[in-house]
């Protein structure tokens, strides 16, 4: 991050609170602002709130698709089109639920900006929010 | 004689010779009777088994060749003369025309009268022998007529799908199963089949036709001919003619909805269960890296609390793998239970003293309400520990700090009930439907820091089930849930 910049607030979702702690931890050692959060409808609350400039959310939390919905909540609103939106899931099996997005109401539907495995490194989530803040 | 008395009828009005006849035979070892004329000639004849008649050709009464034609059409096998004085050529021939087996003229020598009935009984015999093995053999043509009808019956009422193909690609036989399976709507005998097939065995079917494949062996395909509805099982073999050279091949095919179904789900199990060991893998992992990253600054303090944290995701780990170990133990079907008479009474004070000490660190008061004696079912003493200390623990657990725990237990027709109800956070009915689900577990603000595997619930259940018993949950949000176990009476 150049030095001009303003700090980037980054609110993270996850209902496992030693994850949620760990990637505070990382992300803040790299110099973001943190906002966490342990469920989709408080993120939904501190995300009309705070306005950050990315959330990463976990995707299966109160509901198994909780980060989904988050997502399509915030891409309703302005401030959410110009941010990234990130889903966490080790939920990637091809057997039984359905993760991906493949048809265009379901990309239309889950529009976050990048899919991500867990467990994710948090190096490989700064770099795709440093791919964001670039541009 | 090979027979021991042959029987002979004397059919003839003349009384000397009809007795000097009977005597004759009676002589040389034959049973012999008389009938005077022809009418009785006929009664006798067609009432009794002879073996020879002889007849006289003028009688009285009836012509003796009505009488040998009577005879002739109602026992084609008994043997007959026809004995005459006026004998001419005409009649010879009319009489062998009409079945009789040779002409006696009289008057007649005893000589002549023993070689003609000896040679006669000799041709009796054969005619009986024939009669026997022509009854044989109509028998035999039709135990293979209904044996064939009935494996006819058995192919066309199996389920799985039998198909034989000969070697131009037509249908040599088939049951109404292999079109229900295949999803082919018209299939006719003699008709080429090969494209009505689905591919892969189509592909399997022409190998074998062109002899590209050993005859010896046989091969199976599973393929998907309704996406997600119906899974079958082709199994191709060789038919081979006697001489080993190709005449067919059959292919037998098997519906395996079912069973993928299954495999789906453990497929499902497996990967929710992977995803349940990953999390506090990845937790504990997470805390290892940030620990032993020189270039983070984090505090002693926070380093021995992220420890701390690791230990007990460790912890929950440990308890997740035994209670998978138990479900799986519980899905083995041939399991041998060591069964006991057990107490339940016993059973749920010693759980409760197991429970003393997690139920005072939340001062949380157990009451337990009994009215019955000797309340004993036969059972696996851990498994009913294991039901209710599940159920237990989850009342402790789940419950309001300084809240209340009432067990009581009864009788309810058949059944002994325990019932275990908390004043703890309760249940929303959505929440109430997934509870026995494996790795469903409440999340909410208040469940926040409650450790389990969410398993407990799905182990009760399979463990309850078991027994023929049922498990009850009646819930309200925020004023508890009680659960009621129900276990049969022996």
């Amino acid at each position: 991050m150049g030095i001009r910049e303003k700090v980037k607030k980054i609110l993270i979702v996850d209902d496992d609170i030693d994850l949620l702690e760990q990637n505070k931890l990382l992300l803040e050692n790299k110099g973001f602002n943190v906002l966490t959060c342990e469920s989709g409808e408080e993120a939904w609350m501190l995300y009309q709130n705070e306005n950050p400039d990315a959330v990463v959310a976990d995707l299966i939390m109160e509901h198994h698709d909780s980060g989904f919905v988050l997502c399509h909540k915030i891409k309703k609103t302005e401030h959410g089109k110009v941010i990234p939106v990130f889903i966490l899931t080790s939920a990637t099996y091809d057997t039984g639920f359905k993760f991906s997005a493949s048809t265009f109401e379901e990309r239309d539907w889950i529009n976050c900006d990048a899919i991500l495995n867990k467990p994710v490194s948090v190096e490989e989530i700064i770099k795709k929010l440093e791919k964001y803040f670039s541009i | 004689m090979e027979n021991i008395n042959p029987k002979i009828l004397v059919v003839d009005d003349e009384k000397g010779l009809r007795l000097g006849t009977q005597r004759l035979l009676e002589n040389e070892g034959y049973f012999a009777d008389t009938a005077e004329n022809g009418t009785e000639g006929i009664v006798k004849a067609l009432s009794e088994d002879f073996d020879i008649v002889i007849i006289d050709l003028r009688m009285p009464d009836i012509e003796g060749i009505e009488v040998l034609k009577k005879i002739k059409e109602n026992k084609p096998n008994t043997v007959c003369f026809i004995a005459t004085a006026y004998a001419s050529y005409e009649t010879a021939v009319e009489s062998t025309r009409i079945g009789a087996y040779g002409y006696i003229p009289k008057p007649f020598t005893p000589e002549e009268l023993i070689y003609q009935v000896e040679k006669a009984f000799t041709h009796r015999k054969l005619l009986l022998e024939t009669e026997r093995l022509t009854r044989e053999k109509e028998e035999r043509l039709l135990e293979i007529a209904s044996e064939k009808s009935r494996l006819n019956t058995i192919i066309k009422s199996l389920k799985s799908g039998v198909l034989v193909i000969n070697l131009t690609g037509e249908t040599a036989y088939f049951n109404s199963s292999v079109l229900q399976l295949l999803n082919i709507n018209e299939l006719n005998l003699g008709e080429y089949v090969l494209d009505k097939l689905p591919n892969k065995i189509n592909e399997m079917v022409k190998k074998y036709l062109k002899l590209e494949e050993d005859i010896h062996k046989s091969y199976s395909v599973q393929i998907e001919i309704y996406p997600g509805e119906l899974y079958i099982d082709a199994y191709c073999s060789p038919v081979p003619n006697p001489d080993n050279s190709l005449a067919g091949v059959v292919v037998i095919i098997r519906n395996i909805t079912e069973y993928k179904r299954i495999e789906l789900v453990k497929n499902q199990f497996v990967s929710m269960v992977a995803h349940e060991l990953k999390t506090p893998v990845a937790a504990v992992l997470g805390f290892l890296k940030i620990i032993l990253d020189p270039n983070l600054n984090v505090s002693e303090e926070k380093k021995t609390d992220f420890l701390i944290r690791s230990s007990h995701r460790l912890e929950d780990l440990l308890h997740m793998v035994n209670d998978l170990l138990d479900i799986s133990r519980l899905e083995l079907k041939n399991k041998e239970k060591e069964l006991i008479e057990v107490n339940l009474l016993d059973c749920i004070n010693n759980v409760i003293e197991f429970l003393h000490n997690e139920a005072e660190k939340r001062n949380i008061n157990i009451n337990f309400e009994n009215n019955i004696k000797d309340p004993v079912i036969t059972a696996n003493p851990s498994e009913i520990s294991r039901i209710l200390t599940n159920i237990l623990s989850n009342a402790i657990k789940y419950n309001k700090e300084s809240g209340n725990v009432t067990i009581n237990l009864g009788i309810n027709s058949n059944y002994y009930f325990i019932k275990i109800a908390d004043t703890g956070i309760g249940l929303r009915p959505a929440e109430k439907e997934k509870l026995f689900q494996e790795f469903y577990r409440v999340k909410s603000e208040k469940t926040r820091g409650i450790s389990g595997t969410g398993l407990g619930l799905s182990i009760v259940k399979r463990l309850v089930e078991s027994y023929a018993g049922k498990i009850e949950v009646e819930s309200e949000i925020d004023i508890g849930t009680a659960f009621t176990i129900f276990l049969p009476i022996n």
